[in-house]
């Protein structure tokens, strides 16, 4: 057969699509190679017993004394299947205890129903918030599937390893040992109990769970028991992950992700909706029936930081919003692969104002943030100070640096430690004696991808620029946790 | 010779289906109410009435509940303990059980009550099961 012009052209055609361009190789390798970033999600194999940490930088700040715990997933992967998502790993709960300049790190999985099936089956079964799970799994109620792995309250004696789709699992604060789940009222066994319990100036804390648009309002005493639950109906069935609080009200923000259909992995119920707008419930905490709503330009979000109202009605409370759930639902799948580019766009820090007209705004920073903290001396208080992770950019999905943002002043106060460190959520510690919002510590540790370990940083809240006061290094390196809270 | 094999099969089979037993002993967390327990075969696991079924009176002390005179076969048992006594199966707010229920095998379900494959079991002559009532 002569070739013709036209097979010549289809012959072409296909030998261009089959050699690989330079650009196809570079992704291709970055598809197969693990990321820089990937110990982020890598998995631990055991407990860590109780070890020394070693002063590398600076000096220990005298009268910080406390216990740090964290939870966070640390192990996604058994040999008959995986968790595809990086809310899906087992709990592990971390302490760093800061004693007389000398800190400790220990940490144990939380010993749930979860963990013990897929341990047994060696198979990650259980489905979760983007892991599809299989027929294997076994769940009778909702905390057999409660990966107790989102944060931790300390109540006394204990700490609660929490999750926001069941009940928080007690584990002693001294050992880390699991014990039981918590059941705040034997009628409210299994309801949920969220990850991000707000404290009250009176000292008692606010929780909620959510199941479509009905949400329960947990109220609790310091020592975490029950002082009051009610249910509530939502104006809309959103995602939603954490809510805020002021000294006098319950904040609820809607996100136009709302429940579209029945199914399992969780995520796969809700439909991302830019059109709907982000809705701002406000609860009076008093009579939960009183309720203002206000319109707000579409943002997807996670993390808010305390709210505070003040003498005009005015309330106001930041967010670490983004402009949609691409992260949520791709991004962090992708990062529990380890490897490839994740997408999805940084968050950044802004700040929403609820007028006493009716009228809402969001001010932007223009920082990228997670994580957003505040002084825990004015929770529902006015404030001026959010202490956030920072530097988080295309390419690099996960922060590397801490920074305070000065809402009063409008500046952002940031250290970066580079890409080679890999920063977590950040406690804020006042300095014992003090009560102005810059007299604190803020307390956090990194991955240092660099020497492959974990390292725990103090800052002084009143100079980030000027990067940590003391940092001590373990070795061994733990997977980046989510959430944590001090124990003073 | 057929009525004659009928006799046969009905005098070896019959007398002796007719003699398996089961014995359930519920370990329970608590000591009120009552534990309600069913007792299904495969036709009637799933939605239809269960073939037995007892009450165990656990506030006066009782434990284990017995089923005699069973065609020997496969059965299985859904079981919830009425820890107030209401003589119902409470809920959350949310519609989750906040009564401990079990199933035979200790079986646990898929987001669901166990399915009929994981409850299960044979019955043939005398058969013991602890169910984990919790």
């Amino acid at each position: 057969m002569t070739p013709s012009r036209r097979h010549f052209l289809m012959g072409a055609a296909a030998l261009s699509a089959a050699v690989a361009t330079p650009e196809k190789v570079r992704a291709a390798i970055a598809r197969e190679v693990a990321a820089p970033w990937a110990l982020a999600t890598a998995d631990l194999e055991g407990d860590i017993a109780p070890r020394a940490l070693r002063l590398i930088h600076g000096r220990a700040p005298s009268g910080l004394e406390g216990v740090l715990f964290r939870n966070g997933p640390g192990k996604f992967r058994r040999p008959g299947g995986n968790a595809t998502h990086w809310f899906d790993g087992d709990g592990l709960m971390r302490s760093f205890t800061l004693s007389d300049g000398d800190v400790t790190l220990a940490a144990r999985f939380a010993d749930t129903p979860k963990r013990r099936t897929e341990t047994e089956l060696d198979a990650v079964v259980t489905p979760g918030f983007g892991t599809p799970g299989d027929s294997r799994a076994r769940i009778g109620s909702n905390d057999d599937a409660n990966a107790a792995n989102t944060a931790v309250m300390v109540t006394g004696d204990k700490v609660w390893a929490l999750w926001e789709g069941g009940s928080p699992l007690a584990m002693d604060a001294a050992t880390l040992a699991t014990e039981t789940f918590v059941t705040l009222r034997p009628d409210l066994k299994g309801m949920p109990f969220q990850a991000h319990p707000r404290f009250a100036p009176d000292g008692t804390i606010w929780n909620v769970g959510t199941n479509g648009d009905q949400v329960i309002v947990w109220h609790l005493q310091a020592s975490g028991a029950l002082i009051d639950a009610r249910v509530l109906t939502l104006p809309r069935a959103s995602y939603l992950h954490d809510f805020t609080a002021t000294d006098r009200h319950l904040i609820f923000v809607l996100q136009p992700w709302v429940f579209d259909r029945a199914g399992m992995p969780f995520s796969t119920q809700f439909s991302w909706k830019p059109e709907l707008g982000t809705q701002v419930l406000v609860v009076d905490k008093t009579d939960l029936t009183r309720t203002r709503l206000y319109e707000l330009e579409t943002f997807s979000f996670f993390h808010l930081g305390d709210a505070w109202a003040e003498v005009d009605g005015t309330i106001r409370f930041d967010v670490a919003a983004n402009v949609d759930n691409t992260f949520a639902v791709e991004g962090a799948r992708v990062l529990v692969a380890g490897r490839g580019v994740v997408p999805g766009e940084p968050s950044m820090l802004k700040l929403v104002t609820l007028h006493p007209n009716g009228r809402a705004d969001l001010t932007s920073s223009g920082v990228t943030a997670e994580f957003p903290k505040g002084d825990p001396r004015r929770a529902g208080l006015e404030r001026s100070l959010t202490v956030h992770v920072a530097g988080e950019r295309g390419g690099r999905p996960l922060p590397n640096g801490l920074a305070v943002q000065d809402w009063k002043t409008g500046r952002s106060h940031a250290f970066s430690f580079g890409d080679d460190q890999i920063m977590e959520e950040a406690v804020f510690v006042p300095k014992p004696g003090t009560s102005a919002e810059r007299d604190a510590w803020l307390v956090a540790p990194s991955i240092n991808l660099a020497e492959g370990v974990t390292e725990l940083h103090v800052f002084d809240a009143a100079a980030v620029e000027g990067g940590p006061v003391a940092t001590w290094r373990a070795d061994v390196a733990l997977p980046a946790g989510f959430h944590g809270a001090w124990k003073g | 010779m057929i009525p004659f094999a009928l006799a046969a099969a009905l005098a070896l089979c019959a007398p002796a289906a007719q003699t398996s037993s089961i014995t359930l002993t519920f370990d329970t967390d608590v000591d009120t109410g009552a534990i309600m327990v069913a007792l299904y075969d495969q036709a009637t696991y799933t939605g239809g009435q269960p073939v037995r079924a007892v009450r165990i009176d656990v506030a006066a002390g009782e434990r284990a509940a017995i089923f005699e005179g069973l065609p020997t076969g496969d059965y299985a048992v859904k079981a919830f303990h009425d820890v107030n006594g209401n003589g119902r199966m409470d809920a959350n707010p949310f519609g989750m059980p906040t009564e401990p229920y079990a199933f035979s095998n200790n079986a646990v379900g898929n987001m669901g009550p166990a399915g009929w494959d994981r409850a299960r079991f044979s019955v043939d002559g005398a058969t013991a099961q602890t169910i984990r009532i919790r």
